[in-house]
């Protein structure tokens, strides 16, 4: 995978310096894809979180970075359709199948959602356009704790019955866990929450052991030294968290995680795809994009097209397999 | 302590003439939010959270701060008119409210609530000025068994609400409970009652039930005894001469209401997860147990009225405490204020006060502003409200249905929430005609599942040993407090009934 973002940024770069010119050559990027986007079409930006969300704050970030750059000629309505975790926004996309001019933001819930409730559509129904960033995770105990690394957790883990938390059992947060156990020859409870506040107030008050969370929400406490991290899940660590492995360093790779892309409804236009896909490439090489990153603390990962629908396969099935051994789905 | 010198830094960061602007667009914004039923302080805030982008971030938590106090006050005014909660924090509300405006008293209670709430709102912001990194320790001592010990003392009120007719009202309870069941369970992740349907992932959240129990319930019941066929103005009784101001005896047999209401509800407040509704029915079920005259309670008691209303503005200042002090929200509105904190490249945390000491006092001075601003809109906006009342109720009838409807559905965009709505509202016309606790079957609802979430991860945790209960420093606490007030609420009642008769005697 870190090749081909290398690739892919090299590329990038190339293509990016003409772009100081700016609109010319994004038109003339549009002019060569025949017909798309016809700025006569509203495009709508479907949003299936409510506001304040991550997917919203996505979204948002991301039109605000097409309007700034002039990357889409026409017109954009952003519309949040919250709902069922995300099944009404995704399913209103899904309903426009064969358009170019509905799109949509992807989070955790739009692999979670499927695996259930019975929905007419899965993840790979959809015309992928690009794999933006990944969220992942970080293991942290208590700052009071003896635990001072994964290591010494991993030791622990294996002489005393550890409780870790996190938020909903159909989701990365338990995944993570289960899959390090395994591959560090473990056993442990998992103690789920309803949010990253209930669970990390348990981890404060000593009833849990760890928890594994997004850093975003918890960089303030780690920095405090309230919480200790122990590993990162994503292939590389952010800076906000410099001095942590991830758990790949730590001999334990777990190759799962939520995926932050883009994708317009089943069959769209082979044009529409192309033309979201080339302009994406230029979106994630804007500083704004660069701040979205660090200050969500996501990890940039880059797939397009035909790859990021197998990503997304291959992360759906991963979850099913495991959550499946634990009778979480059936 | 430099506690003085910090607030006189935040007033000077607050005052000034946009941040003012800011602070009162704030505080109508919230008074509107909670006007509006179902439409509560978090949806309103994450609507008006992305025109914060680019915003000054004082200016801007100072405005988002003031929606979600300000929907405490605007939330009450409709479940004294109309029955219908607001916002879940007001639900309490309604008990004694509307009771109140039935009986020719809907002026005086809403300025009660204004006062109440601006008592309860200050105080809250006293004890953050003073008490922030005490309160702190408060948050980080809650884990899951102190969480079941929590929800079992909020059940514990049922034996309050309940009433005299205890087999209904255990009926009613139960209802909610089993209605809690409904999700998917949090420890398998398997869906439970939600025949495949996304929208029922979530579980049934107690807002479309309570709409549709206490406001349409209501409201089919006026229809039934032949309200509609009045003229104007029977729903209520409202003459502006005579009947706007509270008498003395209003505020003075409330003062202690007042401070009770404030403490207990800050208290709540503070804990992440409890929240502004828990503290308004815990306030609710103490005061009426506290009471001399307990038998006036659901019949329009001012004191029903104020605790609530004091108990759910001074938990909406403590909800600030974990977040100012941890960075955890400790309820849907604060997490939304993260989320803003978080967008504006901010740190939330233990460090946050020191590292931005001008926000963070900016903004609690700003709430001291934002009460007297509220309170004062309140004033002069409650005649305008009581306009309401003197519609014709055949013409207002159809309005609070699509009110009801509309509202029910801008929550979470959800049909099936809609539909469950309506459901509610033809069960809480039978639980009225009947005698039912429609406030028994809420109350069920809202803390079942977490005094089931709660003991189910305790039991996890510990292996299934209820040792647990007993080794934790603030589960004892709990334990404690629970077991004087077991015993000392009954030995008071009996008191306090005692000193009632001998006071009737004397009369």
């Amino acid at each position: 995978m870190t090749l081909h973002t290398n690739q892919i940024a090299g590329h990038i770069k190339a293509g990016v310096l003409g772009l100081a010119l700016a609109a010319p050559l994004a038109l003339a990027g549009a002019a060569q894809a025949q017909t798309y986007p016809d700025p006569a079409q509203t495009l709508d930006w479907t949003i299936a979180f409510g506001p304040g969300g991550g997917n919203d704050i996505m979204a948002r970030t991301i039109v605000e970075i097409l309007n700034t750059y002039d990357f889409y000629p026409g017109n954009i309505t952003l519309e949040n359709r919250a709902g069922g975790s995300g099944a009404v926004g995704w399913g209103h996309l899904f309903g426009q199948a064969g358009s170019g001019y509905g799109i949509s933001t992807t989070s955790g819930s739009f692999v979670t959602t499927p695996l259930q409730a019975d929905l007419p559509w899965a993840p790979t129904d959809f015309t992928p356009v690009a794999l933006l960033a990944t969220d992942d995770l970080v293991l942290v105990v208590s700052g009071t704790s003896d635990i001072q690394d994964i290591d010494q957790f991993i030791e622990f883990a294996k002489a005393n019955p550890v409780n870790i938390g996190g938020t909903g059992t159909v989701n990365v947060d338990f995944i993570v866990p289960a899959l390090l156990a395994q591959s560090a020859g473990f056993e442990f409870e998992y103690i789920s929450f309803n949010s990253m506040a209930d669970q990390t107030t348990a981890l404060l008050s000593g009833a849990i052991d760890a928890m594994a969370g997004n850093p975003g929400e918890i960089l303030g406490l780690i920095a405090s030294g309230d919480l200790r991290p122990l590993a990162y899940s994503g292939n590389s660590t952010p800076d906000a968290l410099a001095g942590v492995p991830t758990m790949a360093e730590a001999g334990h790779p777990i190759g799962v995680s939520m995926p932050r892309g883009l994708i317009l409804p089943p069959d769209a236009p082979a044009e529409a795809q192309t033309f979201w896909i080339e302009t994406m490439k230029k979106v994630v090489e804007t500083p704004e994009w660069a701040a979205y990153i660090e200050n969500n603390t996501l990890t940039p990962t880059f797939l397009f097209g035909e790859d990021f629908r197998s990503f997304l396969g291959e992360t759906q099935s991963g979850f099913e397999e495991v959550l499946r051994s634990v009778g979480a789905i059936q | 302590m430099d506690i003085f010198s910090d607030l006189v830094l935040g007033l000077s960061v607050a005052i000034t003439p946009m941040n003012m602007l800011y602070l009162l667009i704030g505080a109508v914004v919230g008074m509107i939010v909670g006007v509006i039923p179902g439409f509560g302080p978090s949806a309103g805030l994450a609507i008006l959270l992305p025109l914060t982008f680019g915003m000054d971030p004082v200016g801007a938590i100072m405005m988002l701060a003031a929606i979600y106090y300000g929907s405490m006050y605007g939330g009450t005014i409709t479940s004294i008119l109309l029955n219908t909660p607001g916002e879940s924090a007001t639900v309490a509300s309604t008990f004694d409210g509307y009771p109140l405006a039935k009986k020719g008293r809907a002026g005086p209670a809403l300025v009660m609530q204004a006062v109440a709430s601006f008592v309860g709102g200050t105080v809250g912001v006293l004890m953050i000025t003073v008490l922030a990194p005490m309160f702190s320790q408060v948050s980080r001592s809650f884990g899951p068994p102190e969480y079941f010990l929590l929800a079992m003392m909020g059940l514990m009120t049922l034996i309050v609400m309940i009433g005299s007719n205890w087999k209904l009202g255990v009926i009613s309870a139960l209802i909610g409970l089993a209605l809690g069941t409904v999700g998917v369970d949090l420890e398998t992740g398997q869906g439970r009652y939600t025949f495949g349907s996304a929208e029922l992932i979530g579980g049934i959240y107690f807002i479309p039930i309570a709409i549709g129990l206490f406001g349409l319930g209501e409201l089919f019941y006026a229809f039934y005894t032949g309200m509609h066929r009045a003229g104007e103005g029977t729903l209520v009784d409202y003459r502006k001469e005579t009947r706007f101001w509270p008498t003395a005896h209003d505020f003075l047999s409330t003062r202690w209401t007042m401070v009770r209401g404030s403490i207990l509800g800050f208290v709540v407040g503070v804990i992440p997860g409890a929240g502004a509704t828990i503290a308004s029915l815990m306030a609710y079920s103490a005061e009426r147990s506290l009471s001399k005259t307990p038998e006036n309670f659901g019949k329009g008691e001012m004191a029903g009225l104020v605790a609530p209303e004091t108990a759910n503005n001074a938990a909406s200042s403590g909800a600030m405490v974990p977040l100012l002090t941890l960075g955890i929200p400790g309820s849907a509105s604060t997490a939304v204020l993260l989320a803003a904190f978080m967008l504006w490249g901010l740190r939330p945390g233990p460090l946050f006060m020191e590292q931005n000491t001008e926000l963070a006092w900016g903004l609690i001075a700003s709430m001291y502003l934002g009460n007297i601003i509220l309170l004062a809109i309140n004033i002069f906006a409650i005649p305008l409200f009581v306009l309401i009342v003197k519609v014709p109720y055949r013409l207002l009838g159809p309005c609070i249905v699509v009110i009801c409807a509309l509202g029910t559905f801008t929550v979470n965009a959800s049909f099936i929430e809609v539909w469950l709505m309506l459901a509610a509202s033809i069960v809480g016309f039978f639980m009225r005609m009947y005698g039912f606790s429609p406030a028994a079957l809420v109350l069920a609802l809202v803390l079942g599942p977490l005094a089931e979430q709660a003991l189910r991860q305790t039991m996890t945790i510990s292996r299934g040993s209820f040792d647990i209960f007993f080794e934790r420093t603030a589960s004892l606490s709990i334990i404690a407090l629970t077991i004087a007030l077991l015993v000392l609420l009954p030995l008071m009642g009996r008191y306090g009934g005692r000193a009632k008769t001998s006071s009737k005697a004397k009369g």
